[in-house]
């Protein structure tokens, strides 16, 4: 990731505002406990490719926002060292949510494919 | 380039420093809980790593503090906070009656009730915890007992700025604030006893508890009073009843003053709600004054 023209990251950081919101709807929709950000990030990195698609740092906010909208549910639990830990969890409205945007993504991916072969 | 999680944590908040108070809490709490997990899974793997080297790598993954300041921007910027309503212009008398179509004022209303109960909580709260902890610090268990209440204020502190978001529209921390972590509970204690936010928080149980009773006594009597201009016609005319009685002799309006008198008592009501709407704002901004610590 040496030099990326400031488009680029700007085309980046555009697909990303929606695009992270449905990964992370769909991790904690797979996950049977309730999970924390630093797990969901390196939960992330494991799956993704090489090339990191977004800084972690920018999963948080959305986790927030998610939750403000009610599609995910929190709680704090203490940890063993450090500050307590804030666990997310998927509630019903955020698998409904969930369903109808993997199959907006379909749609579009689809869409996006069909026009780039021209 | 950050040595500690401390410095990368500076560097956010003044990254953050138009932001809103509340954003700035929440972004460094996320921030703290992260970086700390993050560097105690790196000294796992490796004991001999140093805290700036892991933090290198960390913050890389984690993202620079001006790219972390600027996602929350870009998130807090597409979720608005409860209640936050798009204005129209509209003409004087629009934006006077429209106070019923306004979510804030009715929320202030509610708010301004509830805070009778919460006052007289808080106020209660806050006296017997103090009078408890300073008195029993001349034993020994005086001490965690004092930690306990002032973790309590806190809480408190927190709940309340969830219920002023709620119903008064302005935007407080969604996360608690934990900058003690990590330290015996004697630190702690002093920690929390020097820190100016607890004291502020402490002032503001006390306050709600003065405003609090203010307001429900001004809400019950022009509440009252409005009602009784309205509902005069049908007292005098369903119920036969006199509006004025005084000395065992009933005094009635005359009935041309009927149209009049509802009118005077919608225009009061109408009148008290912006005002509750106005003091509600203002309330909120004192409430974020005291609760949210810079």
């Amino acid at each position: 990731m040496t030099e990326i023209s400031s488009h680029t990251r700007k085309f980046q950081k555009e697909l990303n505002a929606g695009t992270s919101s449905l990964v992370l709807l769909s991790v904690l929709s797979r996950s049977k406990e309730p999970m924390y950000g630093y797990q969901i990030a390196k939960m992330l990195e494991e799956s993704g490719p090489e090339i990191p698609m977004m800084k972690q740092g920018t999963l948080y906010p959305v986790l927030r926002s998610l939750e403000e909208n009610g599609l995910l549910e929190s709680t704090v639990e203490p940890s063993v060292s450090g500050p307590p830990r804030r666990y997310y969890k998927i509630t019903n409205d955020g698998r409904e949510a969930l369903k109808e945007w993997a199959e907006i993504w379909k749609i579009t991916k689809k869409f996006v494919d069909a026009n780039l072969k021209g | 380039m950050f040595k500690t999680m401390e410095e990368y944590l500076d560097a956010l908040k003044t990254e953050m420093k138009d932001a809103d108070p509340a954003l700035v809490q929440d972004a460094q709490a996320d921030a703290r809980e992260h970086l700390s997990t993050a560097l105690e899974a790196a000294r796992e793997a490796n004991p001999a790593v140093s805290e700036a080297d892991a933090l290198g790598k960390i913050i890389e993954e984690y993202g620079t503090p001006e790219e972390t300041a600027s996602a929350y921007r870009e998130v807090e910027r597409r979720t608005s906070p409860a209640l936050k309503q798009t204005t129209k212009p509209r003409s004087a008398l629009g934006r006077f009656f429209g106070v019923y179509t306004d979510p804030r004022a009715w929320g202030a209303l509610l708010y301004m009730l509830i805070a009778f109960v919460t006052g007289v909580f808080y106020f209660s709260w806050a006296v017997t915890g103090l009078s408890v902890s300073i008195s029993f610090l001349i034993f020994i268990f005086g001490f965690p007992i004092a930690l306990l209440f002032l973790l309590s204020v806190r809480g408190l502190a927190l709940l309340e700025g969830r219920l002023v978001e709620a119903l008064l529209g302005i935007r407080m921390p969604r996360r608690p604030l934990f900058s003690h972590q990590g330290m015996k509970w004697f630190d702690r204690l002093k920690a929390l006893l020097t820190d100016k936010a607890t004291w502020l928080m402490l002032v503001y149980m006390i306050v709600q508890f003065v405003l609090g009773t203010v307001y429900f006594v001004i809400i019950v009597t022009v509440l009252s009073i409005s009602l009784s201009f309205i509902a005069l016609p049908f007292i005098q005319e369903v119920l036969h009843q006199g509006a004025v009685y005084n000395n065992g002799v009933r005094y009635y309006f005359p009935s041309w003053s009927y149209p009049l008198l509802v009118l005077g008592g919608l225009l009061l009501w109408t009148t008290f709600m912006n005002i509750i709407r106005g003091v509600g704002q203002l309330h909120g901004r004192l409430a974020k004054w005291l609760l949210v610590s810079e």
